[in-house]
């Protein structure tokens, strides 16, 4: 008997949690693909490694982007795969939870649902994501107050108020960290001429990215190709030119907060400037994030101590108490 | 004979379709507060637990029917960035 499932099926990371164990699988949402045969070479951690290091014949990709699935079949392979390496065969077919973003179409939940069942999932069901943070961060959703939660993944950001164990108010853009990424990447490419890769990308964001000055001015160098020359150059980057290249990714983050807190209702409305806002997810772990979102809306902002596990925990739960929180899945409140 | 026959059949297949009618409609205040109860805190707390005993590399508390993976299973320590 194969043991139900909760996927937080992320643009960034997929991550799996298996009813009465608990995480057991946590990997970049990457599958490397031989572009002739069409074979899987490796998913997860190796297939991250491949990205814009691959040879003609190799492709790495994200099957996901902004939470959607843009690639059906390589998702539905990649599902496939995950599902394996956490033991579930065609003998074993467990029900499975799916984390997905609020925003999605009709047609994306079925291509989700789709992928998973044709994966081996014996029936799928989708949470979306800032209900399950809400319930991962340990919230007091059951309680009639206001809990505020903000989850900025790779591709969407989600500002919810949940109270009652229901969503009130919400407002979701599909705008994540890999904006960030992709918007370092256009400034470096634009003011100093040299081309960088998305992990590079990545790593000058975990290394001196801020979306408000903090302080710490360590500076970065960079290693790209001239696009003039073609030659191998070095640039040296600043925390402030940095802060400016993601500067219209962050706005655009912080006035979707700004829209949720204005769609709540005034009785919850007062319940966030005591008990706060909480943010998950990995986008959320950008320096001077919450002390921005703090300034700008006024109302204080905590860091969850879970913030990047906080979504499949939370569908771990739903998936624990499957009988009694199965109406909380998207669709079943119709 | 025949009427008290037929009388009992009705009244019987009356019952039966009040016990199906009930059996379908649910229970709303039962359903909620069951949704309610399911996501209290201390309803939670074990699922929060299994997270914190990963990071802190103590064996997973299972049903006691299986033992975790070595390797697969993650703790927050371990965990990549965005």
């Amino acid at each position: 008997m194969a043991r139900d499932l909760a996927i937080d099926l992320g643009t960034a990371n997929t991550l799996v949690y298996m009813k009465g164990r608990g995480i057991v699988l946590n990997e970049p949402s990457v599958i490397a693909l031989n572009r002739q045969t069409g074979e899987v070479l490796a998913t997860g951690h190796e297939a991250w490694q491949m990205i814009g290091r691959t040879p003609g014949y190799i492709v790495a990709v994200r099957p996901l982007r902004g939470g959607a699935i843009t690639d059906f079949e390589i998702t539905e392979r990649m599902i496939r795969l995950l599902l394996q390496r956490v033991g579930v065969s065609r003998f074993t077919r467990p029900k499975v939870v799916i984390c997905v973003p609020s925003a999605i179409t009709e047609v994306e939940r079925r291509a989700v649902t789709d992928a998973a069942r044709r994966a081996g999932a014996a029936d799928a069901n989708l949470i979306e994501q800032p209900m399950a943070a809400a319930i991962g961060a340990d919230l007091p959703i059951d309680e009639p107050v206001g809990n505020m939660v903000i989850d900025i993944g790779g591709g969407t950001s989600e500002t919810a108020v949940i109270s009652l164990g229901g969503i009130v108010a919400l407002e979701a853009v599909r705008i994540g960290s890999f904006d960030i990424d992709a918007a370092i990447q256009n400034y470096v490419r634009r003011e100093h001429g040299i081309a960088i890769g998305e992990r590079t990308a990545e790593e000058i964001k975990k290394e001196i990215g801020s979306a408000d000055p903090t302080g710490d001015d360590r500076q970065a160098e960079v290693r790209g190709r001239d696009l003039m020359t073609g030659l191998p150059k070095t640039v040296v980057l600043s925390p402030e030119e940095i802060r400016f290249a993601i500067e219209d990714v962050v706005s655009s983050i912080v006035a979707s907060v700004i829209r949720c807190l204005a769609k709540a209702p005034p009785e919850l409305s007062q319940d966030f400037l005591v008990r706060g806002m909480y943010l998950v997810g990995g986008g959320g772990l950008l320096r001077g994030l919450r002390e921005r979102i703090e300034r700008e809306t006024k109302v204080p902002v905590r860091q969850s101590t879970a913030a990047l596990e906080a979504v499949v925990l939370g569908a771990g739960h739903v998936i624990e108490h499957y009988e009694a929180l199965k109406g909380m899945f998207m669709g079943a409140r119709r | 004979m025949i009427w008290v026959l037929v009388g009992v059949g009705i009244v019987v297949l009356g019952l039966a379709v009040i016990a199906l009618n009930r059996r379908r409609t649910p229970d709303g205040v039962a359903t909620f507060q069951r949704q309610i109860d399911a996501l209290s805190p201390e309803a939670r707390r074990p699922v929060v637990q299994r997270l914190e005993d990963a990071g802190r590399g103590e064996p997973r508390r299972d049903d006691g029917t299986e033992a975790p993976d070595a390797g697969e299973a993650r703790g927050k320590d371990d965990l990549d960035g965005a």
